[in-house]
């Protein structure tokens, strides 16, 4: 990289004005995916949790959601049969407690995802980080160089 | 790589191998009363796809061996299989590897006592080779083609693509290779910069146009240079698009008659399971695909996509992109991926 000594020069600041940018949109697509994982992990957590309040409420009526707010109390008829999505887009007939431990696996998994991009994003982090510093000291050696000649 | 499919395919080679070994301490105490069956059975031939009582005593008695029967794997198989959806890997493809599995261990001889795994582990590998085609290697490609070889890059938004062609430049530099980079992603905005600065790291020459220019002219440009010049290779980058978008394939139709690519690569994410598979499938069925090109492969436990991919629409995986770096990108060899995910046979 640049001598610290020499003042930068306009293409090395525009270089790194340009590789900051690129992390810039790199880190916003991680940040992204790490909302998707964590929504994703937050709706495997009411699932299980709807599952369970369904087994133990005695009459098997539940709030039934149907978008807008509203919602209708509803009877599940067999709340021990869950059809779940295992991936691969096929849905397979569970019982209730096998489908909260799937669940539960699933959010591992995401857990585990949600840690892998938040190293990555925090590696981008650090980078854009020295890139800024760079870009701070490179523009006032500029500045000084200017003011020098002045 | 692909951690979690590695540890589920782990437990299933293993409840596949004491479904054998259970087999055997079933049908071993037997031995006994059914010798006096043995001289007219031995006389028979034993069939493998299904073995008869007469054949099974046979080779229990006579040789002893086992033969392994669909009972005793049944249910070994029936996990596997949900063990594969799990893991995003497409129906058909999980149908074609249980079908293998199946034919490989029903009907096969093992010796009393011999382990079960080698039978397992190989019965699997060669499942999974079959699914996974025989890979893409570029450079060998190079090698059999007139130069200089052009190769466009297409996909959706945001799988990185533009980093992609930037890794593959890297690769083939370093193998030697001379390559231009055509920025042919003249509609997304900083995409021109992008490809700019990744083509100043790397070291290589990049043929750009305005932002909004007509991608068609770069990339057509892009081979006049690379022709000029004597470059071995013409790498190049397009606006992603989905397939439903008809004018942005149509440009890349248009795209396709100008710069005349020797290779159509198709780059998705592997982090997007079973649809990286169904939009592989749409655009090979629109635009046509020669090779893929999975990215993020690091951020997937899973490995669906990596397994389905090439089986599904029939062309090979070429490379997987494992980091941010541009040395994080392997040639995508089915051998070491099985290895990887099996470990070795004993």
């Amino acid at each position: 990289m640049a001598d610290t000594t020499q003042p930068m020069t306009q293409s090395e600041l525009m270089t790194l004005q340009h590789y900051l940018k690129e992390y810039g949109q790199q880190a916003e697509i991680f940040v992204s995916q790490l909302e998707m994982l964590e929504n994703g992990r937050m709706e495997a957590f009411a699932a299980i949790e709807t599952l369970q309040a369904m087994l133990s409420a005695d009459d098997g009526i539940v709030l039934l959601q149907i978008g807008g707010g509203a919602s209708v109390r509803a009877k599940v008829l067999e709340p021990d049969k869950i059809l779940l999505s295992i991936g691969a887009e096929v849905v397979v007939e569970r019982s209730n407690k096998d489908a909260a431990e799937f669940l539960k696996e699933r959010i591992i998994e995401m857990e585990a995802s949600q840690k892998n991009v938040a190293e990555t994003l925090d590696r981008l982090r650090s980078q854009m980080n020295e890139i800024n510093k760079r870009l701070e000291s490179g523009y006032q050696q500029t500045v000084a160089a200017g003011q020098d000649q002045e | 790589m692909f951690g979690g499919l590695k540890e589920k395919l782990q437990a299933a080679r293993d409840r596949l191998g004491s479904s054998i070994q259970g087999a055997e301490a079933n049908q071993a105490p037997a031995t006994d009363a059914i010798e006096t069956a043995t001289d007219a059975a031995a006389k028979k031939t034993v069939s493998p796809g299904a073995p008869t009582f007469a054949d099974k005593v046979k080779v229990l008695v006579i040789d002893r061996e086992l033969i392994v029967s669909e009972k005793d794997i049944s249910d070994a198989l029936s996990e596997l299989e949900m063990t594969l959806l799990e893991s995003d890997v497409a129906l058909p493809v999980c149908d074609a590897i249980i079908a293998r599995v199946r034919t490989s261990l029903i009907g096969k001889h093992r010796k009393i006592g011999r382990s079960v795994d080698a039978l397992v582990v190989g019965a699997l590998k060669s499942a999974l080779l079959e699914v996974l085609g025989n890979g893409f290697n570029l450079v060998d490609y190079i090698k059999t083609h007139s130069r200089p070889v052009k190769i466009l890059f297409t996909g959706v938004n945001g799988t990185g693509k533009t980093t992609t062609v930037a890794k593959i430049g890297a690769y083939l530099k370093k193998q030697g290779y001379t390559v231009v980079i055509g920025g042919g992603d003249t509609y997304r905005a900083g995409a021109i910069e992008q490809i700019g600065v990744h083509a100043e790291r790397i070291g290589l020459k990049i043929i750009q146009h305005q932002e909004g220019a007509d991608p068609s002219a770069v990339l057509f440009d892009s081979v006049q240079y690379a022709v000029s010049h004597k470059i071995d290779v013409v790498l190049a980058d397009t606006a992603g698009r989905f397939h439903t978008k008809s004018n942005l394939m149509s440009q890349l139709e248009k795209i396709r008659r100008v710069m005349k690519p020797d290779l159509v690569v198709y780059v998705d994410e592997a982090v997007a399971g079973n649809d990286a598979v169904i939009r592989a499938a749409e655009f090979d069925r629109t635009v046509g695909a020669d090779a893929i090109v999975l990215t993020k492969v690091d951020m997937d436990s899973r490995g669906g996509a990596a397994i389905s991919i090439a089986h599904t629409i029939g062309k090979p995986l070429m490379f997987l992109g494992t980091g941010q770096r541009y040395e994080d990108i392997m040639l995508f060899e089915p051998a070491q991926v099985v290895e990887e995910l099996l470990g070795s046979d004993s």
